[in-house]
């Protein structure tokens, strides 16, 4: 099952942060968890400097979580995995216990991205932080609770678009709301 | 105020405070809502911005106080702004609010989603789309409450025609999965996913819902009959619902494979379709491989079926995988890679499942060594973790043997996580035939190994070097290497065991201790070396001349060796305590983190304090003879002493008393313990607690006296004394000494609200504890640290007259290894400082266990700081003049502290301090309400004025409306700045002192007296 998906900026601040397991976002302290990954993206930059590096190309897109929160640290993902990718400055991190295929993720994560890019045209971090309820709508598409749900883009766009459509109507009702003129 | 967004910063405050004001107090109904939103739109986004200005200067700030108002009415708003359609800002400032603060105002925000729920309620009966859904679906635990309103709504819209919301329901109730949910959803769910009438879009949807809530309620959602229904969804033709059946279905199938034998054919027919591919269409084609997901989804479910019977699915499915095996290349576009490969080792998997014949099972392998040493590092890497499977699997390993130079070489790769899985697949592989290459590598490699890797790498080369050891001396010179190169990263496992193995073998004592000093004479050595060499010294008689490098080594390294020592100890523990988790490293050395544990437990409790340090020290020593006695060379072989720890010290108390003999020889500062040899039957004590608790040192009453000496002169100071002041109140127990300080445990609950209260080598006793006003709700924690039930449990509490405490019932027996919760509701009734005592008692084996515990419902507890301004002390202060309501004394004899810390310890105390409201700075004034029932709110202030020339005195003044409080909160006060130990000053329920150990009274004054603690007290 997927656990969890973190998307972050370079700088590892974290923009969208969705875990399956509702405990798990007071129950792991996420805050360690995106440290841990913000050292693992940050591999082969120098420690400490202000932004992450792109992944070298010599790099796997795979840690273990274990690996990151040190041996003695007790939290509730052990045994999982994370892959982490980056797209131009955006880092995609999706946690998974090992259930899943490796690879599978990173082709998911892939579809994920690929959506986001039709649904922005060209998705950059502005999008994903002012558009953030279009981004959960869109990743509710691709993964139902911790489980692949679609993996067509296009399938996906359709979705989306149909729930926009309404919440477009939605605020055009508003006005018809009776009272609201009566004062 | 449609001003507000344009006026001066500090106008604004003043605006906002009302309006926040305004906000709080509205009743919740949703016409006012709506209509007071829609008004106001503009006042309402200007207050929005303001509130976020001044959200973000709380948080930097940090009143907690303003946070959770602010945050507060930062939801208000949002609800507000949710039915005016202020699309831009609302859900940003609300959801950065809720998931950065949910934390701290759960209960608050508890309060709040009533208010949300009209919010949601109107955004689903109004159409409002989506947002109402994900917030739910993000911010919800399953358990809330507020779910439990929301299902009407959500049912409603999942039985609805609309199928834009049954998909928005679905997604919640999916991401969701809770036991009311699935109570009353699953049957609905269940019906739309066979439903022929919807589309897809809707049926897989509700396949993952279902599996969500099958998941989490397996008890509740019944899934009887389904198989047959599951082999009609494997027939359906659209890929997206046969995703996500195949996802229930392997949630299905891992539970009971015997009733789904019949959609193992259809899985089959799933494979060869899409390998073949046939009639996949293109939007479910990922860079021309058709829907990896599903390939690798089926083959998992295959993987959870025993084995694939029929001949025909068999042949046909191992067709399939032959095809997938050697149709896959590498290919230059990583998408198509990654996909591809996905689907490689997938069928991989699936072939070592199901066992295939010799010649598929080496293709495999060559796959995976052609794997090991490719470009691409994903592939790498997986390579490697599924070679490190499949030696766990089969019986591949001359195979992989074959590959042993390019996972060594994988060790030095750019990417840590490969080097990681290298390490992991080269300890799995590793055995009598190759284990010195390995180890050799492995030694090598330390020195140039990230620091993050080097703690496993060295614990994995000790392990192997340990198990496939072709001669000892090998071993020890390995051991010695690992920590020369690693020192800081050798675990304290290791190198007791490499004294453990040297002390068993007297005829590798001599090269031991003389490779031991080879290495002592360089320069550079490390501290573990010490303590290492310290260790085995006892032993390595056979070199005179090492007692005079011991001395002057052990001198140097002991004064800051303590600490490090200690903290690598509790971390090690935490690492011991994984259990299952570090499966490599219990399986090899299964007696190890046992035994070790349960002693660094005890080191971890122990003050850091010099005297007790040697006494760590000594027991550490002790404890490793012990186990060598018993210890056959193998490990493998001692498993029976692991599950008996009690055996293990029988039959070594001998050599405790001859290595202690030693001990007391050589060490000038070793404490000297006695035990008596003529009861065997009496497990080994615990040579801490002896130190800490005297009063329950055992034996005949002779060796008695010849104790406290040695340990009144060796443990002059305060800690000590206080924990032997203090000893008749708490230790009663006979033969199980606690392994903590229970004073100091005690003290230290006194200023927070939970810990331990209690520990010996059976039970561990925590203590939570919540106080409002003046009650207060206690939780005992009783753990079970053994294997075997403890029996007759029982609880009394003795409350003094002042409170009213009650405790539910404990049951007989704690079963092995679980820990029971006993609530404890407590009323205070009035002003007192007496204490509450728990009567604890209990049976393990045929020792009888009772302590008496002091509870920490103790005066300071229903204190609740205030702060006071000038304009509101000063009236208050003169309105209570003179005695009794006002108190004033001079202290003498006050520990000498500075101002700050004083303040420190009355915040600790619950006693706000207030600066700036008495002129003189040597001055301290604090504030704070007392409760009970008798007195209610009660305001005290405190004035305390001391002399910058003699710190040891002090005057101080206490205030407050009630005669009894004045006095019982100075005495207390005066209590925590003397430190007199309690028992001598609090007229305490002192209970009787148990008459099982008669012996331990009479030796207390001379201790008493000897510490300046009591004498102190005494004087006072």
């Amino acid at each position: 099952m997927i656990r969890g998906v973190i998307i972050m900026n370079d700088q590892g601040k974290p923009r969208l942060i969705r875990f399956y397991e509702f405990q798990l976002i007071f129950g792991c302290c996420w805050s360690i968890l995106i440290r841990g990954l913000r050292l693992a993206c940050g591999e082969a930059a120098g420690a400490g400097s202000k932004h992450l590096q792109n992944r070298a190309e010599n790099v796997s897109n795979f840690v273990k979580v274990d690996s990151l929160f040190g041996p003695s640290y007790d939290h509730q993902l052990a045994g999982c995995a994370a892959c982490v990718q980056n797209f131009c400055n955006i880092y995609f991190v999706f946690i998974f216990d090992n259930s899943e295929n490796e690879l599978a993720m990173l082709d998911l994560m892939q579809v994920f991205v690929e959506t986001l890019d039709k649904c922005f045209s060209n998705v950059c971090e502005l999008d994903i932080v002012f558009n953030f309820n279009k981004v959960h709508t869109i990743l509710d598409e691709i993964i139902l609770g911790g489980q692949v749900l679609e993996t067509s883009s296009s399938d996906v766009v359709m979705a989306v678009e149909d729930i926009s459509k309404l919440e477009k109507n939605s605020n055009s009702i508003i006005p018809s709301i009776p009272g609201w003129q009566g004062r | 105020m449609a001003a507000a967004a344009t006026a001066t910063p500090s106008s604004l405050g003043v605006l906002l405070r009302g309006g926040l004001y305004f906000l709080d107090t509205t009743p919740p109904d949703d016409a006012e809502c709506l209509s007071v939103g829609v008004l106001h739109l503009k006042l309402l986004s200007a207050f929005l911005l303001v509130f976020c200005l001044l959200w973000a200067k709380c948080l930097s700030t940090g009143v907690l106080h303003l946070k959770l108002t602010v945050f507060y009415t930062g939801c208000l708003l949002w609800a507000k702004c949710l039915s005016t359609g202020v699309l831009h800002l609302k859900l940003t400032v609300f959801y950065t609010g809720c998931l950065l603060w949910t934390h701290n105002c759960l209960s608050k925000f508890s309060l709040l989603l009533s208010k949300l729920n009209i919010t949601i309620k109107i955004s689903m009966s109004n159409l409002r789309g989506s947002v109402g859904y994900i917030v739910t679906s993000c911010l919800l635990n399953e358990n809330h409450d507020f779910l439990r309103l929301a299902i009407n709504a959500v049912r409603n819209d999942i039985i609805g025609r609309n199928e834009t919301f049954q998909c928005l329901a679905l997604t919640l109730v999916g991401n969701i999965g809770g036991r009311e949910f699935a109570e009353s959803l699953a049957p609905d769910v269940q019906k739309l996913l066979i439903s022929s009438s919807c589309r897809p879009l809707v049926r897989k949807k509700a396949a993952l819902c279902l599996l969500r809530l099958y998941r989490k309620n397996p008890d509740v959602v019944n899934v009887d009959g389904w198989s047959d229904r599951m082999a009609q969804l494997l027939d359906e033709r659209d890929l997206g619902v046969l995703t996500s059946s195949m996802s229930l279905l392997v949630a299905l199938v891992s539970n009971n494979h015997e009733a789904y034998w019949s959609c193992l054919p259809k899985c089959v027919k799933i494979l060869e379709r899409l390998a073949k591919n046939q009639d996949v269409p293109q939007e479910y084609t990922y860079y021309g491989i058709p829907s990896p997901w599903l390939q690798v989804k089926t083959m998992r479910a295959l993987q959870y079926f025993p084995t694939v019977e029929d001949p025909n699915t068999r042949r046909s499915l191992f067709e399939v995988l032959q095809r997938i095996l050697m149709g896959t290349d590498v290919v230059k576009n990583v998408n198509k890679n990654n996909a591809s490969h996905a689907v490689l080792f997938e069928a991989l998997a699936l072939v070592m499942h199901l066992d295939a014949e010799k010649e598929m099972m080496s293709q495999c392998v060559a796959l995976l060594g052609k794997f090991i040493s490719v470009r691409e590092p994903n592939i790498r890497y997986l390579g490697l973790e599924n070679m490190t499977r499949m030696l766990m699997v089969t019986d591949v390993q001359d195979i992989i043997k074959r590959h042993q130079a390019q996972i060594i070489t994988s060790l030095k790769d750019p990417d840590i996580s490969i080097r990681r899985r290298a390490l992991d697949l080269l300890y799995g592989m590793c055995d009598v035939s190759n284990a010195k290459d390995i180890v050799e590598e492995l030694l090598q490699y330390l020195s140039t190994a990230d620091f993050a890797m080097r703690e496993e790498l060295s614990l994995k080369a000790a392990i192997l070097a340990e198990k496939f050891a072709p001669d000892l001396s090998w071993y020890v010179d390995v051991i010695l290497q690992l920590i020369d190169k690693a020192g800081d990263f050798v675990s304290d496992d290791i190198w007791f065991r490499v004294v453990q193995f040297v002390t068993n073998n007297e005829d590798l004592q001599p090269y031991a201790a003389l490779k031991a000093r080879e290495y002592l004479d360089k320069h550079a050595i490390h501290e573990t070396m010490v303590k290492d060499f310290n260790n085995s010294n006892p032993s390595f008689h056979v070199c005179e001349d090492f007692d005079a490098h011991s001395t002057t080594r052990q001198g140097a390294a002991k004064s800051n060796l303590g600490n490090i020592q200690q903290q690598r100890a509790v971390e090690y523990h935490a690492l011991s305590m994984k259990g299952a988790a570090l499966m490599d490293i219990l399986s090899e050395m299964p007696k190890f983190p046992e035994r070790q544990s349960s002693l660094i437990r005890k080191a971890e409790d122990a003050e850091a304090d010099t005297a007790e340090q040697s006494a760590i020290k000594l027991r550490a020593q002790q404890q490793t003879s012990n186990a060598l006695m018993v210890t056959d060379q193998r490990p493998a072989n001692d498993t029976q002493a692991v599950n008996q720890p009690g055996l293990v010290k029988l039959p070594s108390m001998s050599n405790v008393e001859r290595s202690n003999a030693e001990q007391g020889a050589t060490h000038a500062n070793g404490a000297l313990t006695v035990v008596d040899p003529q009861l065997p039957s009496t497990p080994s004590p615990d040579l801490l607690g002896d130190l800490l608790g005297p009063l329950a040192i055992e034996g005949p009453p002779g060796t008695g006296p010849q104790i406290e000496p040695t340990l009144a002169s060796d443990l002059e100071d305060g800690a000590n004394a206080d924990a032997l002041a203090i000893a008749p109140v708490e230790e009663q127990t006979q033969t199980i000494q606690p392994i903590c300080n229970i004073a100091e445990r005690f003290r230290a609950l006194c200023m927070k609200d939970s810990g331990v209260l209690y520990e010996d080598p059976y039970i561990q006793i925590g203590i939570k504890a919540e106080w409002r006003a003046h009650h207060g709700r206690l939780v005992l924690f009783l753990g079970n640290k053994n294997t075997a039930p403890l029996s007759s449990v029982q609880a009394l509490i003795l409350p003094p007259s002042h409170l009213n405490m009650e405790l539910s019932l404990v049951p007989e027996t704690i079963p092995p290894r679980a820990q029971v919760q006993y609530p404890l509701e407590v009323i205070n009734l009035k002003p007192s400082r007496d204490l509450a005592v728990l009567d604890f008692s209990y049976k393990f084996g045929t020792h009888v266990v009772d302590a008496k515990l002091r509870l920490p419902a103790v005066f300071n507890k229903f204190l609740q700081p205030i702060t006071v301004s000038a304009e509101e002390f000063f009236p208050q202060w003169r309105s209570l003049s003179g005695p009794p309501l006002k108190l004033q004394e001079v202290v003498r004899g006050v520990r000498p502290m500075p101002l700050s810390e004083m303040a420190n310890l009355f915040i600790s105390l619950r006693l706000m301090v207030c600066p700036g409201l008495d002129p003189n700075a040597n001055n301290l004034v604090a504030s704070t309400t007392f409760y009970s029932e008798g007195t209610r709110a009660m305001l005290c202030l405190v004035r305390i004025e001391t002399d910058p020339a003699d710190r040891t005195q002090l005057r101080m003044t206490v205030a407050s409306g009630d005669p009894t409080l004045t006095f019982e909160l100075k005495e207390f006060i005066k209590e925590q700045l003397v430190y007199i130990p309690v028992p001598s000053v609090a007229p305490n329920p002192v209970p009787p002192p148990n008459p099982m150990t008669p012996q331990a009274l009479p030796t207390s004054p001379p201790t008493a007296v000897s510490d300046p603690g009591a004498l102190l007290a005494g004087l006072l």
